[in-house]
């Protein structure tokens, strides 16, 4: 069983709705999901693509760029990747850590580590390559 | 698309966002908030009964407004999270400065 979608989007704070909303869909449209992974998935899907929409806006302003997002699911994995041929990204996913319960902004990135089973960043060919894994 | 919903209380104000509470729609609870501190209200309850999802923007936006209303000498108090929510509360460690209240009444109340 395989179930792909892919879609593209504007690199706009409001695109984050429409790539819900092509979540829920395809989320919807697959055999016996449990919502605990959707949960998991949902929440480190957002926060990558509100990551890619915020550094392209930091790194060139508005560009009208557009970034792309894979949606697959099969026997082992939901799986999720988001590809865009901005800016790198200079991130190193090993050091970091969940924000103070003070602090009003370092969440993103922690809460997408701590709900997948993987999440690895990488440059390919010119683009921003993130791999979002939750096992089934 | 959120809507916040807003009321008055005897006690306070209570707020409820609906629907998504993100980096789009979290500025508009921000803006709710402050403007209720500064018309003079001080408990703050947010209603999350019918927020269906959150995510960082939103948990900051949270925090933030918790932030205000004390700075203000009130309190900001969240009901009911769903059950996304109370899992990102959880998975953040934010649950031990929102605690959430089962009611609105409980929240009100203190």
């Amino acid at each position: 069983m395989s179930e792909r979608r892919v879609v593209e989007f504007a690199a706009t704070i409001e695109s984050i709705d429409v790539v819900q909303a092509e979540f829920d869909a395809w989320w919807t449209s697959l055999d016996d999901p449990k919502l605990e992974k959707r949960f998991a998935l949902e929440i480190a899907v957002v926060e990558i693509a509100t990551n890619i929409v915020e550094h392209t806006h930091r790194a060139e302003g508005s560009t009208g760029r557009r970034y792309e997002l894979t949606l697959d699911a099969d026997e082992v994995a939901y799986t999720a990747v988001f590809s865009d041929n901005g800016m790198p990204v200079d991130i190193d996913l090993s050091t970091v850590t969940m924000a103070d319960v003070e602090d009003e902004n370092g969440r993103g990135l922690a809460l997408a580590i701590a709900a997948l089973d993987s999440l690895d960043y990488r440059r390919a060919e010119g683009r921003n390559i993130w791999t979002l894994v939750c096992k089934r | 698309m959120t809507s916040i919903d807003v009321r008055e209380a005897d006690g306070g104000v209570v707020l409820a966002p609906s629907g998504r509470l993100t980096v789009v729609t979290a500025p508009q609870l921000r803006a709710a908030v402050a403007e209720r501190i500064f018309a003079g209200d001080r408990i703050i309850v947010v209603d999350l009964s019918t927020t269906e999802f959150v995510d960082s923007s939103g948990l900051g936006a949270l925090v933030s407004c918790l932030k205000s209303a004390r700075q203000a000498g009130g309190d900001l108090r969240i009901v009911a999270p769903t059950d996304q929510v109370a899992m990102v509360l959880r998975m953040t460690n934010l649950d031990r400065i929102l605690q959430p209240r089962a009611s609105v009444d409980d929240a009100l109340r203190g």
